[in-house]
């Protein structure tokens, strides 16, 4: 069907004509979209909550198997929202809430124990070595915090971001996953965290100190990290916001699918995520850092920006949720830009894979950054060369479907330069 | 790690030529001539006039005024990270702020505790972290108490050739592959800039991006909150080049994007306005973002640039038929 489709399309002679009724609809195709990311939150919801009963057995009954199947349920957890992050960028009820669930990099030492030479306080942060888990009761910015009993509003309302600044990351994946492995301390070398179980024992066979206080955290974040997730499913049912502002007016859904491909592929992934790591030869520089998790993470977000182009998502449970896509629309436009774009999506999933397999081979994505290592370094450098060559024809692709958004004269502040302040 | 523009250029550089003076780029050949070459040009001389006083005496006292000459050129070129500013990081490892963790001040405590001369050969030396290198780590080298020492002469020595180096491979990259390829867009064989609009919006893109930089991070990061005002986080504080960045920056803004669009009195008056104000402040620290009545004349310049970013986007982007597009700023 969608071959005649697309057949029909590329025999109209110009655009000057009027499309074919059987051309692809741009309604439908943020429609599409919306489905996709109602279905990816749902997934990372889903998901969220089997790690949320993983997380209840190791703290009732702490042991090597419960821990282990906690940081499986992690892991699995993060397949469907790494792909959920092609939603962020565009749209600003994603973008606004994002700090909440998915905040890098972190300061951990404000939440427990660290390693005195890995970490505590910087320039920057007075905090970085608050440890809110062995102190009950302490002083934030001038005021008494009392924090003897440890709850998700405690963890959203007071410590997240404390004294603002970004690094004070109390919540969401990153703090549930220091919590669950532990600081990574060897550097570039192979090896992720290692969080014993006692860290969650009762009586004396409890290490590292208030290991009850440590349960209450890891049960506190993990409820709310389910209910932010259940916010965000909202947001993209029928009816809901996020889906509602892409739907109102398709030019500007398109506008917010093109956008979130693009920041992703290249300020946020390949700049920030990938390029400034390995610029920094900083391990601590990696995504998933206390797991050694970031090949993965790395993966589902090229993975994700794809699913965007192609209206396509295969779900946790291997179904699809597919239909008319943003490639068909900009097919139409311009074939050879569609085939050039689908065939660079697909050339940075391999680029990603590669560092998956290089990870199960045995070289970790921390070890990737250390200094003078070149196979490491051509991995990374492979990908990150991939997501920014993707993202120009994404640009072309907002040029060819006529979204640039190109402003003229006439607003408030430009007729009248002193409005602004006033 | 080498970008694939590099390949093909001798030959789109040769297509270039018959191009150049066409009305229908009308700003590009003018923007690359009259500001990206001399600018790059201008950085090189700085960098290597720094290199040779560092080698003849590496007393901070006696550096600073060919480091000040050398920082004073790349705020001329700051704004361009496209292209040959990107490979290797050379951005980055110029001038990497901010740096939130203190990893180049770590790094190079590092350096100094090793105190190995063969971590500071070039070739060794150009794999350290970005951090560790470029114009703020010679800053912490001439400025800061606590690594202004004797023994750092090998290390500051080390970090001035590095810089020197690679000003000369970003200005060599730019003359002779990269401001060809601008040139050549839209010419067989050119695949990065496919049409002239996408090598103007390019440019166009650096000149918004920035703007942006200067209003939220060299004036937003001092300013932080009124209730937590971080004057500590001021661009180049050590120094007390602050203020001077903010000007510089805008004056080279100013070049582009009169360069790129010259009839556009908006944008004119516009950058005349903030650059006097910014002068006006007389606060080279910014230490006024901690001081109620101060640091009010650092938000209105904050204000007046945000408003001027509107502007430059209708009478800039509007005379160029383009608007900004993706850029290394995105993503948070």
């Amino acid at each position: 069907m969608k071959s005649r489709l697309l057949a029909l399309a590329a025999t109209a002679p110009c655009a000057l004509l009027p499309l074919p009724a059987l051309a692809v609809e741009r309604a439908e195709v943020v429609e599409t979209y919306a489905d996709i990311a109602e279905a990816t939150y749902g997934d990372s919801l889903a998901t969220a909550r089997d790690l949320q009963m993983a997380v209840k057995a190791l703290v009732a009954q702490p042991s090597e198997q419960t821990l282990a199947a906690a940081r499986t349920a992690w892991i699995a957890a993060r397949v469907p929202y790494q792909q959920s992050e092609a939603f962020r960028f565009g749209n600003p009820i994603v973008d606004d809430w994002e700090g909440k669930v998915n905040a890098w990099p972190l300061d951990e030492g404000l939440i427990d124990y660290v390693d005195p030479t890995h970490g505590g306080a910087t320039e920057e942060n007075d905090l970085a070595t608050l440890n809110v888990i062995a102190t009950p009761t302490f002083t934030l910015s001038g005021t008494e915090v009392d924090a003897t009993e440890i709850t998700p509003a405690l963890i959203s309302g007071t410590l997240h971001e404390a004294d603002g600044i970004e690094a004070n990351v109390a919540s969401g994946y990153h703090a549930i996953e220091f919590l669950l492995w532990g600081q990574d301390l060897n550097g570039t070398e192979a090896g992720a965290g290692n969080r014993p179980f006692t860290d969650y024992a009762s009586g004396g066979a409890c290490t590292g100190g208030n290991c009850d206080r440590r349960g209450a955290y890891l049960l506190a974040a993990t409820d709310l990290l389910v209910s932010d997730l259940e916010y965000m499913v909202a947001q993209w049912s029928e009816g809901g916001a996020a889906r509602e502002a892409v739907s109102a007016d398709p030019a500007a859904g398109l506008q917010a699918m093109l956008t979130g491909m693009g920041s992703l592929s290249y300020g946020e992934q390949a700049g920030e995520r990938m390029k400034l790591g390995l610029m920094l030869n900083d391990p601590e520089e990696e995504h998933d850092c206390f797991s050694d998790n970031t090949h993965n993470s790395h993966y589902y977000d090229g993975l994700g920006i794809r699913n965007v182009y192609l209206g396509r998502y295969e779900r946790v449970d291997g179904s699809r949720v597919e239909g008319p896509s943003l490639s068909d629309l900009v097919a139409e436009a311009d074939t050879g830009l569609d085939e050039v774009l689908r065939g660079q999506l697909d050339t940075t999933l391999e680029r990603l894979d590669a560092l998956r397999t290089a990870a199960a081979e045995g070289m970790a994505y921390d070890q990737m950054l250390a200094p003078g290592n070149k196979r490491g370094e051509e991995l990374i450098m492979g990908a990150v060369d991939a997501l920014v060559t993707q993202t120009a024809s994404i640009e072309r692709a907002t040029t060819a479907l006529g979204l640039a958004k190109i402003e003229f004269e006439g607003s408030d502040s430009l007729d009248d330069p002193n409005a602004v302040f006033q | 790690m080498r970008h694939p523009w590099r390949t093909s250029i001798a030959a789109l550089a040769l297509l270039a030529l018959p191009f150049l003076g066409s009305g229908a780029r009308a700003g590009l050949p003018e923007a690359l001539s009259e500001t990206v070459l001399p600018g790059h040009a201008a950085f090189t001389a700085a960098t290597a006039a720094l290199n040779e006083a560092a080698r003849a005496d590496c007393r901070p006292e006696t550096l600073r005024p060919s480091w000040n000459a050398a920082f004073d050129a790349w705020m001329g070129i700051s704004h361009l990270r496209l292209g040959p500013a990107e490979t290797d990081g050379r951005a980055l490892a110029i001038a990497f702020w901010p740096d939130p963790k203190g990893s180049g001040a770590r790094t190079q405590a590092r350096l100094l505790e090793a105190a190995d001369p063969a971590l500071l050969e070039p070739e060794r030396f150009a794999e350290v972290s970005v951090a560790a290198r470029g114009l703020f780590a010679l800053e912490r080298l001439l400025y800061d108490p606590a690594l202004a020492s004797e023994p750092a002469c090998a290390l500051t020595r080390a970090t001035a050739a590095d810089l020197a180096r690679m000003a000369v491979e970003l200005e060599t990259d730019w003359r002779e592959s990269f401001a060809p390829l601008m040139l050549s867009a839209g010419a067989p064989g050119n695949d990065r800039f496919l049409t002239e609009a996408e090598a103007r919006q390019a440019l166009f893109t650096q000149l918004m991006t920035g703007l942006e930089f200067t209003a939220d991070q060299r004036l937003g990061r001092p300013l932080g909150t009124f209730d937590r005002p971080r004057p500590e986080r001021a661009e180049a504080r050590l120094s007390g080049r602050s203020q001077r960045n903010v000007e510089l920056s805008l004056a080279a803004l100013e070049r582009l994007a009169l360069a790129l669009a010259p009839d556009s009195p908006r944008t004119r008056e516009g950058f005349e306005r903030a650059r006097s104000q910014a002068a006006a402040l007389d606060d080279p620290r910014f230490e006024g973002a901690a001081d109620p009545s101060r640091r009010l004349r650092i938000e209105i310049l904050q204000q007046r640039l945000h408003a001027l970013r509107d502007q430059l986007a209708a009478e800039v982007g509007g005379a160029l038929g383009v608007s900004v597009g993706f850029n290394a700023a995105d993503g948070d």
